[in-house]
Protein backbone atom coordinates (compact mmCIF):
# COMPACT_ATOMS: atom_id res chain seq x y z
CA UNK A 1 0.00 0.00 0.00
CA UNK A 2 0.89 3.39 -0.83
CA UNK A 3 -0.22 4.60 2.75
CA UNK A 4 -3.75 3.57 4.15
CA UNK A 5 -5.38 1.13 6.41
CA UNK A 6 -5.56 1.08 9.73
CA UNK A 7 -2.33 2.94 10.45
CA UNK A 8 -3.21 6.15 7.77
CA UNK A 9 -7.20 5.56 7.40
CA UNK A 10 -8.14 4.12 11.04
CA UNK A 11 -12.18 4.95 9.50
CA UNK A 12 -11.56 3.17 6.03
CA UNK A 13 -11.62 -0.23 6.62
CA UNK A 14 -11.38 -1.40 2.81
CA UNK A 15 -7.67 -2.00 2.30
CA UNK A 16 -7.49 -4.06 5.86
CA UNK A 17 -10.75 -5.80 4.75
CA UNK A 18 -9.34 -6.64 1.36
CA UNK A 19 -6.01 -7.98 2.95
CA UNK A 20 -8.02 -9.81 5.10
CA UNK A 21 -9.82 -11.93 1.99
CA UNK A 22 -6.64 -12.44 0.43
CA UNK A 23 -6.02 -15.26 3.20
CA UNK A 24 -6.36 -19.02 3.14
CA UNK A 25 -8.44 -19.29 6.25
CA UNK A 26 -12.30 -17.97 6.77
CA UNK A 27 -10.28 -16.72 10.34
CA UNK A 28 -7.26 -15.65 9.46
CA UNK A 29 -4.41 -15.12 11.56
CA UNK A 30 -3.26 -11.96 11.62
CA UNK A 31 0.21 -10.79 12.61
CA UNK A 32 1.42 -6.54 13.20
CA UNK A 33 5.28 -6.14 12.46
CA UNK A 34 5.40 -2.84 14.36
CA UNK A 35 9.25 -2.60 14.01
CA UNK A 36 9.49 0.25 11.31
CA UNK A 37 7.49 2.40 14.49
CA UNK A 38 10.08 0.98 16.85
CA UNK A 39 7.35 -1.05 18.52
CA UNK A 40 5.17 2.52 19.01
CA UNK A 41 2.10 1.74 20.91
CA UNK A 42 -0.02 3.84 18.88
CA UNK A 43 0.71 1.68 15.74
CA UNK A 44 0.10 -1.71 17.86
CA UNK A 45 -2.91 -0.18 19.23
CA UNK A 46 -4.62 0.46 16.49
CA UNK A 47 -3.91 -2.17 14.82
CA UNK A 48 -6.12 -4.36 17.43
CA UNK A 49 -8.34 -2.00 17.74
CA UNK A 50 -9.22 -2.51 13.85
CA UNK A 51 -8.53 -6.18 13.39
CA UNK A 52 -9.85 -7.23 17.06
CA UNK A 53 -13.20 -6.52 15.98
CA UNK A 54 -12.67 -8.43 12.24
CA UNK A 55 -13.01 -12.02 11.54
CA UNK A 56 -9.56 -13.16 12.33
CA UNK A 57 -6.99 -13.93 14.76
CA UNK A 58 -4.94 -10.55 15.03
CA UNK A 59 -1.47 -10.59 17.36
CA UNK A 60 1.60 -8.62 16.92
CA UNK A 61 5.07 -9.44 17.52
CA UNK A 62 7.33 -6.40 19.40
CA UNK A 63 10.87 -7.26 18.11
CA UNK A 64 12.45 -4.45 20.15
CA UNK A 65 10.67 -6.30 23.46
CA UNK A 66 11.37 -9.87 23.06
CA UNK A 67 13.75 -9.50 25.69
CA UNK A 68 10.91 -8.97 28.19
CA UNK A 69 7.91 -11.01 26.12
CA UNK A 70 10.15 -13.94 24.31
CA UNK A 71 8.14 -14.99 20.95
CA UNK A 72 9.63 -18.16 18.92
CA UNK A 73 10.03 -15.99 15.71
CA UNK A 74 10.02 -18.61 13.07
CA UNK A 75 7.21 -20.61 14.38
CA UNK A 76 4.97 -17.57 15.08
CA UNK A 77 5.22 -16.53 12.10
CA UNK A 78 5.31 -19.21 9.72
CA UNK A 79 1.93 -19.62 11.31
CA UNK A 80 0.24 -16.67 10.05
CA UNK A 81 -1.98 -16.09 7.17
CA UNK A 82 -1.55 -12.61 7.43
CA UNK A 83 1.55 -10.91 8.47
CA UNK A 84 1.20 -7.01 7.98
CA UNK A 85 3.84 -4.48 8.58
CA UNK A 86 3.36 -1.11 9.40
CA UNK A 87 4.86 1.97 8.68
CA UNK A 88 7.68 4.03 9.95
CA UNK A 89 11.45 3.91 9.09
CA UNK A 90 12.15 1.74 6.23
CA UNK A 91 16.28 1.80 7.04
CA UNK A 92 15.23 0.68 10.67
CA UNK A 93 12.95 -1.95 9.65
CA UNK A 94 15.45 -3.30 7.46
CA UNK A 95 18.55 -2.95 9.94
CA UNK A 96 16.75 -4.45 12.56
CA UNK A 97 14.88 -7.42 10.51
CA UNK A 98 18.47 -8.10 9.52
CA UNK A 99 20.14 -8.15 12.73
CA UNK A 100 17.15 -10.60 14.22
CA UNK A 101 17.14 -12.93 10.72
CA UNK A 102 13.83 -12.25 10.25
CA UNK A 103 14.69 -11.43 6.26
CA UNK A 104 15.28 -15.01 6.05
CA UNK A 105 12.04 -15.93 8.29
CA UNK A 106 10.12 -13.77 6.07
CA UNK A 107 10.58 -15.01 2.54
CA UNK A 108 10.26 -18.45 3.96
CA UNK A 109 6.56 -17.33 5.20
CA UNK A 110 6.44 -16.16 1.75
CA UNK A 111 7.55 -19.05 0.01
CA UNK A 112 5.20 -21.11 2.36
CA UNK A 113 2.12 -18.73 0.48
CA UNK A 114 1.65 -16.56 3.90
CA UNK A 115 0.12 -12.98 2.66
CA UNK A 116 2.86 -10.15 3.12
CA UNK A 117 0.95 -6.79 3.29
CA UNK A 118 2.02 -3.42 4.64
CA UNK A 119 1.87 -0.02 3.97
CA UNK A 120 5.10 3.11 3.33
CA UNK A 121 8.25 1.46 4.45
CA UNK A 122 6.07 -1.94 5.26
CA UNK A 123 5.19 -2.36 0.84
CA UNK A 124 8.56 -0.86 -0.12
CA UNK A 125 10.34 -3.51 2.01
CA UNK A 126 9.13 -6.56 -0.56
CA UNK A 127 10.76 -4.74 -3.31
CA UNK A 128 14.39 -4.89 -4.37
CA UNK A 129 14.43 -0.85 -3.70
CA UNK A 130 12.61 1.86 -1.92
CA UNK A 131 12.65 5.72 -1.78
CA UNK A 132 13.33 6.47 1.90
CA UNK A 133 13.08 9.08 4.15
CA UNK A 134 14.88 7.73 7.17
CA UNK A 135 17.68 9.81 6.94
CA UNK A 136 15.90 13.20 6.31
CA UNK A 137 15.40 13.92 2.56
CA UNK A 138 14.33 11.10 0.32
CA UNK A 139 17.00 8.69 -1.23
CA UNK A 140 16.75 5.47 -2.84
CA UNK A 141 17.08 2.58 0.00
CA UNK A 142 17.50 -1.25 -0.87
CA UNK A 143 14.87 -4.01 -0.02
CA UNK A 144 14.26 -7.25 0.52
CA UNK A 145 14.05 -8.17 -3.09
CA UNK A 146 11.23 -10.77 -3.05
CA UNK A 147 9.58 -8.23 -5.39
CA UNK A 148 11.39 -7.66 -8.65
CA UNK A 149 11.59 -3.57 -9.29
CA UNK A 150 10.74 -0.86 -7.21
CA UNK A 151 7.92 1.00 -5.27
CA UNK A 152 7.29 4.70 -3.97
CA UNK A 153 4.89 5.31 -1.40
CA UNK A 154 2.95 8.32 -0.58
CA UNK A 155 2.21 9.45 -4.23
CA UNK A 156 -0.31 12.37 -3.88
CA UNK A 157 0.71 12.66 0.49
CA UNK A 158 4.25 13.26 0.17
CA UNK A 159 4.99 14.89 -3.66
CA UNK A 160 8.78 15.24 -2.56
CA UNK A 161 9.27 11.68 -3.46
CA UNK A 162 8.02 10.86 -6.94
CA UNK A 163 11.05 13.32 -8.23
CA UNK A 164 13.45 11.42 -6.34
CA UNK A 165 12.33 8.39 -7.75
CA UNK A 166 12.21 9.07 -11.22
CA UNK A 167 15.40 10.74 -10.88
CA UNK A 168 16.66 6.89 -9.96
CA UNK A 169 14.69 5.25 -12.41
CA UNK A 170 16.17 7.29 -15.48
CA UNK A 171 19.60 7.24 -13.84
CA UNK A 172 19.80 3.34 -13.42
CA UNK A 173 20.69 3.68 -9.79
CA UNK A 174 16.73 1.74 -8.88
CA UNK A 175 14.82 -0.84 -11.72
CA UNK A 176 11.48 0.59 -12.91
CA UNK A 177 8.73 0.27 -10.52
CA UNK A 178 5.63 1.76 -9.63
CA UNK A 179 4.77 4.82 -7.30
CA UNK A 180 1.45 4.67 -5.29
CA UNK A 181 -0.80 7.24 -4.07
CA UNK A 182 -1.95 7.03 -0.18
CA UNK A 183 -5.05 4.42 -0.36
CA UNK A 184 -3.88 2.51 -3.06
CA UNK A 185 -2.92 -0.92 -2.94
CA UNK A 186 -0.70 -3.42 -5.47
CA UNK A 187 -1.62 -7.05 -5.73
CA UNK A 188 0.66 -9.52 -6.49
CA UNK A 189 0.65 -13.19 -6.80
CA UNK A 190 4.18 -14.35 -6.71
CA UNK A 191 6.20 -11.56 -8.51
CA UNK A 192 3.46 -10.85 -10.98
CA UNK A 193 1.36 -7.52 -10.48
CA UNK A 194 -2.57 -9.31 -10.22
CA UNK A 195 -5.13 -6.34 -9.07
CA UNK A 196 -4.15 -2.44 -8.29
CA UNK A 197 -7.05 -1.83 -5.82
CA UNK A 198 -7.65 1.83 -3.70
CA UNK A 199 -9.67 2.69 -0.79
CA UNK A 200 -10.32 6.37 -1.94
CA UNK A 201 -11.27 7.99 -5.07
CA UNK A 202 -9.27 9.06 -7.55
CA UNK A 203 -6.26 7.56 -5.94
CA UNK A 204 -3.91 6.44 -8.26
CA UNK A 205 -0.55 4.45 -9.16
CA UNK A 206 1.72 5.24 -11.43
CA UNK A 207 4.10 2.81 -13.36
CA UNK A 208 7.54 4.67 -13.81
CA UNK A 209 10.13 3.45 -16.23
CA UNK A 210 13.18 4.94 -18.00
CA UNK A 211 11.43 6.42 -20.60
CA UNK A 212 7.75 7.78 -19.12
CA UNK A 213 5.12 7.49 -16.07
CA UNK A 214 2.29 5.37 -17.20
CA UNK A 215 -0.39 5.92 -14.66
CA UNK A 216 -2.25 2.45 -13.57
CA UNK A 217 -5.98 2.87 -13.10
CA UNK A 218 -6.91 1.22 -9.40
CA UNK A 219 -10.15 -0.28 -9.17
CA UNK A 220 -12.33 1.76 -6.14
CA UNK A 221 -13.05 -0.85 -3.07
CA UNK A 222 -16.18 -0.26 -1.45
CA UNK A 223 -16.56 -1.70 2.26
CA UNK A 224 -18.68 -4.73 2.44
CA UNK A 225 -20.37 -4.27 -0.82
CA UNK A 226 -17.01 -6.54 -1.93
CA UNK A 227 -16.66 -8.32 1.16
CA UNK A 228 -19.77 -9.07 2.84
CA UNK A 229 -20.12 -11.06 5.42
CA UNK A 230 -20.82 -14.64 4.99
CA UNK A 231 -23.30 -15.80 7.75
CA UNK A 232 -20.73 -17.77 10.04
CA UNK A 233 -18.28 -14.81 10.04
CA UNK A 234 -21.17 -12.26 10.86
CA UNK A 235 -22.04 -14.67 13.31
CA UNK A 236 -18.77 -15.36 15.00
CA UNK A 237 -17.99 -11.32 14.66
CA UNK A 238 -21.30 -10.50 17.02
CA UNK A 239 -19.99 -13.16 19.19
CA UNK A 240 -16.47 -11.64 19.67
CA UNK A 241 -17.86 -8.01 20.24
CA UNK A 242 -20.38 -9.36 22.51
CA UNK A 243 -17.56 -10.82 24.66
CA UNK B 1 17.97 6.61 35.43
CA UNK B 2 17.11 4.01 38.36
CA UNK B 3 13.66 5.33 39.36
CA UNK B 4 14.12 7.25 42.97
CA UNK B 5 17.99 7.01 42.77
CA UNK B 6 19.94 9.65 40.85
CA UNK B 7 23.60 8.50 41.86
CA UNK B 8 24.46 7.34 38.73
CA UNK B 9 23.27 9.94 36.88
CA UNK B 10 24.87 12.73 39.05
CA UNK B 11 27.73 10.55 38.46
CA UNK B 12 27.82 11.11 35.05
CA UNK B 13 26.97 14.49 34.79
CA UNK B 14 30.26 15.10 37.43
CA UNK B 15 32.33 13.95 34.93
CA UNK B 16 31.71 17.40 32.97
CA UNK B 17 33.59 20.67 33.47
CA UNK B 18 30.75 22.54 32.19
CA UNK B 19 28.27 23.53 34.45
CA UNK B 20 25.30 22.61 32.73
CA UNK B 21 26.21 19.56 30.91
CA UNK B 22 24.85 18.72 27.00
CA UNK B 23 23.74 15.39 27.45
CA UNK B 24 21.86 12.89 24.36
CA UNK B 25 19.49 10.09 24.96
CA UNK B 26 19.69 8.13 22.07
CA UNK B 27 17.20 5.20 23.20
CA UNK B 28 17.44 3.19 19.86
CA UNK B 29 17.52 0.30 21.69
CA UNK B 30 14.00 0.21 23.12
CA UNK B 31 12.91 1.41 19.68
CA UNK B 32 12.96 4.92 20.69
CA UNK B 33 9.82 4.26 22.95
CA UNK B 34 7.84 7.52 24.35
CA UNK B 35 7.75 6.33 27.40
CA UNK B 36 11.71 5.86 28.46
CA UNK B 37 12.54 9.26 26.28
CA UNK B 38 9.66 10.91 29.27
CA UNK B 39 11.78 9.50 31.69
CA UNK B 40 15.07 10.56 30.14
CA UNK B 41 14.00 14.08 30.64
CA UNK B 42 12.70 13.96 33.98
CA UNK B 43 15.52 12.52 35.31
CA UNK B 44 18.12 15.06 33.11
CA UNK B 45 15.65 17.92 33.59
CA UNK B 46 17.11 21.50 32.41
CA UNK B 47 17.59 22.59 35.66
CA UNK B 48 21.03 20.25 35.76
CA UNK B 49 21.88 19.71 32.16
CA UNK B 50 21.33 20.98 28.95
CA UNK B 51 19.04 17.41 27.25
CA UNK B 52 18.21 16.22 24.05
CA UNK B 53 17.25 12.98 22.48
CA UNK B 54 18.11 11.64 18.62
CA UNK B 55 15.43 9.20 17.21
CA UNK B 56 15.96 7.72 14.70
CA UNK B 57 12.47 5.59 13.82
CA UNK B 58 10.72 9.12 14.20
CA UNK B 59 12.57 11.52 12.15
CA UNK B 60 10.20 14.37 12.54
CA UNK B 61 11.67 14.55 15.89
CA UNK B 62 15.27 15.27 17.30
CA UNK B 63 17.87 17.23 15.49
CA UNK B 64 18.79 17.02 11.94
CA UNK B 65 22.62 16.72 12.12
CA UNK B 66 23.56 13.80 14.08
CA UNK B 67 26.58 13.70 13.60
CA UNK B 68 26.89 17.44 14.00
CA UNK B 69 24.50 17.57 17.21
CA UNK B 70 26.68 14.03 18.68
CA UNK B 71 30.26 16.22 18.30
CA UNK B 72 28.64 18.81 20.14
CA UNK B 73 27.79 16.58 23.49
CA UNK B 74 29.53 16.25 26.83
CA UNK B 75 27.50 13.08 27.24
CA UNK B 76 25.74 10.55 25.25
CA UNK B 77 23.73 8.21 27.06
CA UNK B 78 22.15 5.33 25.28
CA UNK B 79 19.41 3.76 26.66
CA UNK B 80 18.73 -0.19 27.19
CA UNK B 81 16.86 -2.75 25.16
CA UNK B 82 17.66 -5.07 22.43
CA UNK B 83 21.72 -5.09 21.41
CA UNK B 84 20.88 -6.94 18.19
CA UNK B 85 18.60 -3.66 16.99
CA UNK B 86 20.58 -1.08 18.31
CA UNK B 87 23.74 -2.61 16.26
CA UNK B 88 21.63 -2.81 13.34
CA UNK B 89 20.02 0.23 13.22
CA UNK B 90 23.04 2.52 14.21
CA UNK B 91 24.84 0.48 11.42
CA UNK B 92 22.29 1.12 8.59
CA UNK B 93 22.23 4.62 9.71
CA UNK B 94 26.12 5.74 10.13
CA UNK B 95 25.89 6.13 13.78
CA UNK B 96 28.85 3.96 15.05
CA UNK B 97 31.07 6.41 12.53
CA UNK B 98 29.63 9.25 14.41
CA UNK B 99 30.15 7.55 17.86
CA UNK B 100 33.31 6.97 17.48
CA UNK B 101 34.37 11.15 16.57
CA UNK B 102 32.47 12.05 19.60
CA UNK B 103 34.46 9.49 21.77
CA UNK B 104 37.83 10.44 20.30
CA UNK B 105 36.52 13.35 20.44
CA UNK B 106 36.30 13.45 24.27
CA UNK B 107 32.59 13.09 24.75
CA UNK B 108 31.40 10.98 27.66
CA UNK B 109 29.96 7.93 26.26
CA UNK B 110 27.72 6.00 28.62
CA UNK B 111 24.77 3.83 28.88
CA UNK B 112 22.25 1.21 30.94
CA UNK B 113 22.51 -2.52 29.68
CA UNK B 114 22.05 -2.73 25.79
CA UNK B 115 23.59 0.66 26.20
CA UNK B 116 26.35 -0.39 27.99
CA UNK B 117 27.00 -3.43 26.18
CA UNK B 118 27.34 -1.94 22.46
CA UNK B 119 31.03 0.15 23.41
CA UNK B 120 32.40 -2.99 23.69
CA UNK B 121 34.21 -5.56 21.39
CA UNK B 122 31.65 -8.21 22.16
CA UNK B 123 29.25 -9.80 24.45
CA UNK B 124 26.08 -11.86 24.47
CA UNK B 125 22.30 -11.27 23.62
CA UNK B 126 20.05 -12.51 25.83
CA UNK B 127 16.40 -12.62 24.00
CA UNK B 128 14.83 -15.97 23.66
CA UNK B 129 17.22 -16.99 26.24
CA UNK B 130 19.83 -18.11 23.57
CA UNK B 131 22.18 -16.08 24.19
CA UNK B 132 24.69 -15.89 21.00
CA UNK B 133 28.07 -13.41 20.85
CA UNK B 134 27.40 -10.32 18.88
CA UNK B 135 29.91 -7.90 17.45
CA UNK B 136 30.00 -4.54 19.85
CA UNK B 137 31.48 -1.31 18.34
CA UNK B 138 34.44 -2.57 20.18
CA UNK B 139 35.66 1.31 21.65
CA UNK B 140 37.04 -0.55 24.29
CA UNK B 141 38.72 -4.16 23.63
CA UNK B 142 36.98 -6.41 26.32
CA UNK B 143 33.33 -8.44 25.95
CA UNK B 144 31.09 -7.15 28.85
CA UNK B 145 27.89 -8.82 30.64
CA UNK B 146 25.45 -7.23 32.22
CA UNK B 147 22.76 -7.96 34.76
CA UNK B 148 25.14 -10.38 35.21
CA UNK B 149 23.55 -11.39 39.12
CA UNK B 150 20.02 -10.78 38.14
CA UNK B 151 18.97 -12.79 35.50
CA UNK B 152 20.40 -16.19 36.38
CA UNK B 153 21.33 -17.52 32.64
CA UNK B 154 23.53 -15.23 31.69
CA UNK B 155 26.45 -15.91 34.17
CA UNK B 156 26.81 -19.11 33.09
CA UNK B 157 26.45 -18.02 29.31
CA UNK B 158 28.74 -15.93 29.51
CA UNK B 159 31.47 -17.87 31.56
CA UNK B 160 31.24 -20.73 28.48
CA UNK B 161 31.50 -18.45 25.92
CA UNK B 162 34.51 -16.88 27.91
CA UNK B 163 35.88 -21.09 27.72
CA UNK B 164 35.28 -22.00 24.84
CA UNK B 165 36.55 -18.68 23.33
CA UNK B 166 33.86 -17.14 21.68
CA UNK B 167 34.43 -14.02 23.67
CA UNK B 168 37.83 -12.18 25.42
CA UNK B 169 38.22 -11.49 28.47
CA UNK B 170 35.96 -8.69 29.81
CA UNK B 171 33.83 -7.17 32.74
CA UNK B 172 30.18 -7.88 34.38
CA UNK B 173 28.02 -5.77 35.89
CA UNK B 174 25.26 -6.31 38.11
CA UNK B 175 22.28 -3.81 38.49
CA UNK B 176 23.65 -0.38 40.36
CA UNK B 177 27.38 -1.12 39.27
CA UNK B 178 28.54 0.82 36.95
CA UNK B 179 32.30 0.73 35.02
CA UNK B 180 33.66 3.98 34.60
CA UNK B 181 36.70 3.53 32.03
CA UNK B 182 39.00 6.58 30.80
CA UNK B 183 40.13 5.46 27.22
CA UNK B 184 40.31 2.21 27.05
CA UNK B 185 41.54 1.47 30.54
CA UNK B 186 39.44 0.99 33.82
CA UNK B 187 39.36 4.10 36.02
CA UNK B 188 36.76 3.03 38.23
CA UNK B 189 33.76 1.35 39.90
CA UNK B 190 31.19 3.06 40.87
CA UNK B 191 28.00 1.68 43.01
CA UNK B 192 24.08 3.18 43.06
CA UNK B 193 23.34 0.00 45.26
CA UNK B 194 25.33 -0.83 48.23
CA UNK B 195 24.89 -4.31 46.81
CA UNK B 196 25.97 -4.31 43.59
CA UNK B 197 28.94 -5.94 42.09
CA UNK B 198 31.15 -5.76 39.51
CA UNK B 199 33.83 -8.43 37.99
CA UNK B 200 36.50 -8.79 35.82
CA UNK B 201 36.03 -12.73 34.14
CA UNK B 202 38.60 -14.20 32.50
CA UNK B 203 40.07 -17.46 31.86
CA UNK B 204 42.95 -19.41 33.19
CA UNK B 205 43.66 -22.37 31.56
CA UNK B 206 40.64 -23.91 31.08
CA UNK B 207 38.78 -22.53 34.24
CA UNK B 208 36.97 -18.96 34.20
CA UNK B 209 38.17 -16.35 36.97
CA UNK B 210 36.05 -13.88 38.16
CA UNK B 211 37.90 -11.39 40.20
CA UNK B 212 35.49 -8.85 42.25
CA UNK B 213 36.18 -5.44 41.65
CA UNK B 214 36.66 -2.63 44.54
CA UNK B 215 34.11 -0.10 44.25
CA UNK B 216 32.78 2.98 45.74
CA UNK B 217 29.22 3.52 47.15
CA UNK B 218 27.76 6.40 45.57
CA UNK B 219 25.24 7.07 48.71
CA UNK B 220 27.74 7.18 51.43
CA UNK B 221 27.93 11.11 52.08
CA UNK B 222 31.09 13.18 53.44
CA UNK B 223 30.92 13.00 57.39
CA UNK B 224 29.05 15.79 58.72
CA UNK B 225 31.82 18.17 60.83
CA UNK B 226 30.30 18.93 64.14
CA UNK B 227 31.32 22.28 65.37
CA UNK B 228 31.43 22.79 68.93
Amino acid sequence: MGGGGFCMEPDNPALDDYILGLARSPLPKVCLLPTASGDGEAQIRQFHATFGARACEPMHIALFRLGIHPVPLRETLLAQDVIYVGGGSMLGLLAVWRALGLDAILRECWQAGVVLAGLSAGAMCWFEWGISSSLGAPAPAPGLGLLPGSLSVHCDGEPARLPVFRHAVRGGTVPPGWAADDGVGLLFRGSALQDVVSSRPRARALRVEPGADAPVAARRLTVREQFGDPPDIAEYRRMRLSR
Amino acid sequence: MEPGNPLLDSYVLGLCRRKRPRVCFIPSASGDADHYVVRFYRHFHGGICEPSHISLFRRDCGPGKVREHLLAQDIIYVGGGSILSLLGVWRAHGIDADLFAAWRAGVVMCGVSAGSLCWFASGLTAYHHDARPYRGLGFLPYSNAVHYEEESSRRPAYQAALLDGSLPAGYAASDGAALHFVGTDLHRVVLSRREARAYRVETVGDEVVELPLEATYLGDRPPIALVA
